[in-house]
């Protein structure tokens, strides 16, 4: 009896584990997510759509790089998909095995942009790095980016102040 | 020495690729550089300027977002045109030449889209350096001393033109004609990257 109440329990962690929850956010409920990582690890936001080529091109890369980096870094994926496509968001974000929270822009482009980074064109993808340390932007870039870029901005992320130290 | 000398080149090169956008009040750049267009006959900006001024889109024949936009570009365009505007599309997507942005392709897109108006070939993203735009669809509006006084999106809903709130574009045409301060000189919407050549 035991050893069943156990196997339940596990299944049941495992399936909360594996489970995706695509919320539809706004700039500032990014923000707050993003806020509670402060002094633990860095973070990285990328913001793709299902419709964006450039985009999936990169997805798994990024993904491979999340689990490389799991102790020190928290990736987060925000789609600019259209509300009404957000199954189609959800089954890719499935078939790439993401995991755990993943939002969904429902605020107006012009808002939603401005109010992410100042930087930011609105051209897709479009990535940036928290510091681990600080919690501020340390890197952020548009376009389609290498293995090597992702990397770079990474370890600023995570080494962020400690040169100093 | 010699690694000075390399990053010097480098940092020179990415200013070069990361052009600076153009700030509203500047003049058009490379006005009159003819460019390939849809219908065979080369045509510049200068070439394309309306009385009043000219708007001008960085398009293309696949971004999904051009695609839910551009229903907007013809009845943008019949507007204007009798007001004394004209307008330009420019396909700067170097990178995908041979993947779905030809000359070719541009033509088939214009025909099947109805395209009234130029549809055009920036060889080797110039135009799009130039201007330092980034995204499809991009537009800047030029007033008649062809001096951009707006840059940015078209309106706020890129599928569904019956519930735009904000028509970012058509209301700095009005403030234009109206001879009154353009409210929003700047906005952001989603789009594709220009791919330009090094993409």
């Amino acid at each position: 009896m035991k050893i069943f109440i156990y196997i339940t329990y596990f299944f049941l962690i495992s399936c909360t584990d594996s489970k995706i929850d695509l919320v539809e956010v706004n700039a500032t409920d990014i923000k707050n997510e993003i806020n509670k990582f402060k002094g633990n690890k860095s973070v990285l936001v990328n913001y793709w759509a299902t419709t964006c080529s450039p985009c999936i091109d990169e997805f798994p890369m990024i993904m491979d790089l999340s689990k490389r980096y799991k102790d020190h870094l928290k990736i987060f994926f925000v789609s600019t998909d259209w509300i009404e496509d957000k199954d189609n968001a959800l089954e890719f974000l499935v078939s790439q095995n993401v995991q755990g929270l993943s939002f969904l822009k429902n605020q107006k482009d012009n808002d939603f942009i401005n109010q992410t980074n100042q930087n930011w064109s609105g051209a897709l993808p479009f990535t940036i790095v928290f510091g681990k340390k600080s919690g501020n932007v340390v890197d952020f870039w548009e376009a389609k980016a290498s293995e090597k870029r992702f990397i770079r901005g990474i370890e600023i992320g995570i080494n962020e102040g400690e040169l100093n130290e | 020495m010699n690694k000075i000398f390399n990053l010097m080149i480098i940092f020179t090169l990415m200013t070069f690729l990361q052009s600076k956008e153009l700030e509203i009040g500047s003049k058009i750049p490379l006005f009159a550089v003819k460019m390939d267009q849809v219908n065979g006959n080369p045509i510049s900006l200068k070439d394309a300027m309306g009385k009043n001024g000219l708007i001008v889109i960085f398009s293309c024949n696949t971004c999904p977002w051009v695609l839910a936009w551009e229903d907007r570009y013809n009845v943008i365009y019949k507007k204007y045109k009798d007001k004394g505007f004209d307008m330009v599309a420019i396909n700067s997507n170097q990178g995908t030449r041979n993947s779905g942005d030809s000359m070719s392709d541009m033509k088939n897109h214009a025909k099947k889209a109805k395209y009234e108006f130029p549809y055009t070939l920036d060889e080797g993203s110039k135009l799009a350096n130039a201007f330092g735009a980034t995204k499809t669809p991009h537009v800047y509006l030029f007033d008649s001393n062809a001096k951009l006084v707006y840059k940015g999106a078209i309106d706020d809903n890129s599928r569904n033109p019956k519930k735009v709130e904000d028509h970012y574009l058509m209301d700095a045409l009005d403030s234009m004609i109206e001879g009154k301060k353009i409210a929003q000189v700047s906005t952001k919407a989603i789009g594709c990257t220009i791919k330009y050549v090094d993409n």
